[in-house]
């Protein structure tokens, strides 16, 4: 990239069920994360908030943002759709030149304000889809689910193995809303169907929460942190609405954003070169269908994965050490969420779940139904 | 103070009630139209020839007008299923009275798939390949219901 840039620090907050208002949330972590780097919001020059209008019931959501994250009178702008979105037009900004310091914010009050399946509704196109009360976020999602099992032989019980590897990581990670330290395929077995294959333990659980975080230029960074996080990498890239008009069975977007941000970073072999890796899955068949595109593991390979423990913690390609979306779904600010894993581990502060020596970490977000819209983000501890 | 002392004891509900006029636009007019005579219409992509059912006026990948209007099915193939065990009300789960299926249908003639509901064959024995027809609203209504189901064709 022209100039170097890094994630200083990161904050989260999440819970099931939040009793403060979603603007006190975000004060406490901002200010926060203000006072563990040791600045105030004088020293931010940009910001950029995350948080979706129609969930949040507000037209421009960050209206009521902007005082309890810093933002009185300075340089701020909003984005809409996922956060990793956010982070990746942060970077931008820096690597502009204007700016030397930025935050970035994403939030989400998705488990007690309002239903993120209707959001999903409403993203239903109107004047067709929306009429007709088929297509929603759960039967699509088990349309692609299908489609993978289908196209590779697969079983459901490889999305439950991998629903229960996910939920044990969560219990790892203190920021998990939902988790359960010894689950099993047989647990997730359990649950009820939703739509079929889609299990209610395999979908994700509504979230409430926020994440922080503060980029800078390399300069600077390194005077804020003896830690920095470097972007080497991002890409993104979008496929039609249309699930009838897509293989849903891979992920031709995603294998893209990866390709895009593997060229900038330098990366030829990712499953080799990445250390770990924060995928944003909604529920648990995504994950193999997004990281076999982004390169992580062969295509098709989910029943191989999960009965090798491949994507483990102590496996050859950890995938969602923290949980990932199954243990919390911050809707919107999910990929940033997914950096800011990326960031834990980088520097080494992942407790439990830490990926020993990990020092290329992939981020990967995505939007819309059947992850239409997929982003990547690749980063390191080595500068330059 | 802290958090626990501020703990809100009171929800504001706020409802939204309002109303989104759109235009369809003529390919789903047109569409609507052809369903009012019990005929499935897409159109055709002039750059990859593919044939797109509902009608949509661009094709993304060639960036063209899609302008030859084609008739299809009204007999197609399940590509695709899922057997729903829930209703999503309003974003709200709510467990089926029975269970049912979804299917993507790849009309015959037709390129993309449609998103349906089958009928008529137990959730148990429908499989990928099944053929199946349309079945339409007697009468029709001149509008996109007209197009009920898909039921075993023959
Ligand atoms: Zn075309």
């Amino acid at each position: 990239m022209q100039r170097d840039i890094a994630i200083v620090a990161q904050a989260q907050v999440m819970t099931d069920s939040l009793d403060i208002p979603r603007e006190r949330m975000l004060f406490d972590l901002v200010k926060g994360l203000f006072d563990k780097v040791g600045i105030t919001r004088h020293d931010i020059d940009g910001f950029v908030l995350n948080s979706n209008d129609f969930e949040v019931g507000h037209t421009i959501a960050n209206v009521f943002e902007d005082t309890p994250c810093g933002a009185y009178m300075k340089d701020e702008t909003h984005v809409e759709a996922d956060g990793m979105w956010a982070a990746q037009y942060t970077t931008m900004r820096l690597l502009s030149g204007n700016y030397d310091t930025a935050l970035v914010v994403g939030n989400s009050s998705g488990a007690s304000t309002f239903r993120p399946y209707l959001v999903m509704d409403y993203q239903l196109n109107p004047t067709y889809d929306r009429q007709l009360g088929i297509l929603n976020e759960l039967s699509t999602a088990a349309l692609q689910a299908r489609a993978y099992m289908a196209k590779y032989g697969a079983e459901e019980d490889d999305f439950n193995e991998i629903a229960a590897r996910l939920l044990r990581n969560a219990a790892l990670n203190p920021y998990a809303v939902r988790s359960k330290a010894d689950a099993t395929a047989g647990d997730v077995l359990a649950s009820d169907y939703l739509y079929e294959p889609l299990r209610q333990l395999a979908c994700y659980p509504f979230t409430d929460g926020a994440c922080a975080m503060i980029l800078a230029s390399g300069k600077r960074a390194k005077e804020l942190t003896d830690k920095p996080v470097w972007i080497k990498g991002m890409g993104n890239s979008v496929d039609t609405y249309y699930v009838g008009e897509r293989d849903l069975a891979t992920s031709k977007s995603a294998r893209m954003a990866g390709e895009r941000a593997y060229k900038l970073a330098g990366i030829s072999n990712p499953a080799k070169q990445i250390d770990v890796a924060e995928v944003s899955a909604k529920f648990a068949y995504q994950e193999p269908i997004i990281s076999e595109a982004l390169g992580l593991f062969k295509e098709g390979s989910a029943g191989k994965v999960a009965s090798k423990g491949l994507a483990d913690l102590g496996g050859s390609m950890p995938v969602c050490p923290s949980g990932g979306g199954l243990g919390a779904y911050v809707f919107t600010a999910n990929g940033l969420v997914r950096v800011a894993e990326c960031v834990r581990q980088l520097k080494g502060e992942a407790g439990e779940a830490q990926v020993s020596g990990a020092k290329t970490a992939l981020a990967h977000s995505q939007d819309g139904f059947c992850a239409q819209h997929n982003g990547v983000m690749v980063l390191s501890t080595e500068e330059g | 103070m802290s958090a626990q002392q501020e703990r809100i004891v009171a929800t504001a509900v706020v409802p939204l009630d309002f109303t989104y006029n759109y235009r369809v636009g003529q390919y789903v007019e047109r569409y609507i139209k052809g369903l009012g005579q019990k005929k499935i219409m897409g159109v055709k992509c002039p750059g990859d020839a593919s044939v797109i059912v509902p009608p949509r006026k661009y094709c993304g990948r060639c960036n063209e007008i899609m302008n030859e209007w084609v008739e299809v099915g009204p007999e197609g193939t399940i590509e695709n299923f899922t057997i729903a065990h829930v209703n999503l009300n309003k974003g709200v789960v709510e467990k089926a009275d029975t269970e049912y299926i979804v299917a993507l249908v790849k009309l015959d003639g037709a390129t993309s798939l449609l998103p349906a509901k089958v009928l008529g064959v137990s959730p148990v024995d429908v499989e990928v390949g099944m053929r199946v027809k349309a079945v339409f609203k007697d009468p029709v209504e001149d509008s996109l219901e007209d197009l009920s189901h898909f039921e075993p064709a023959g």
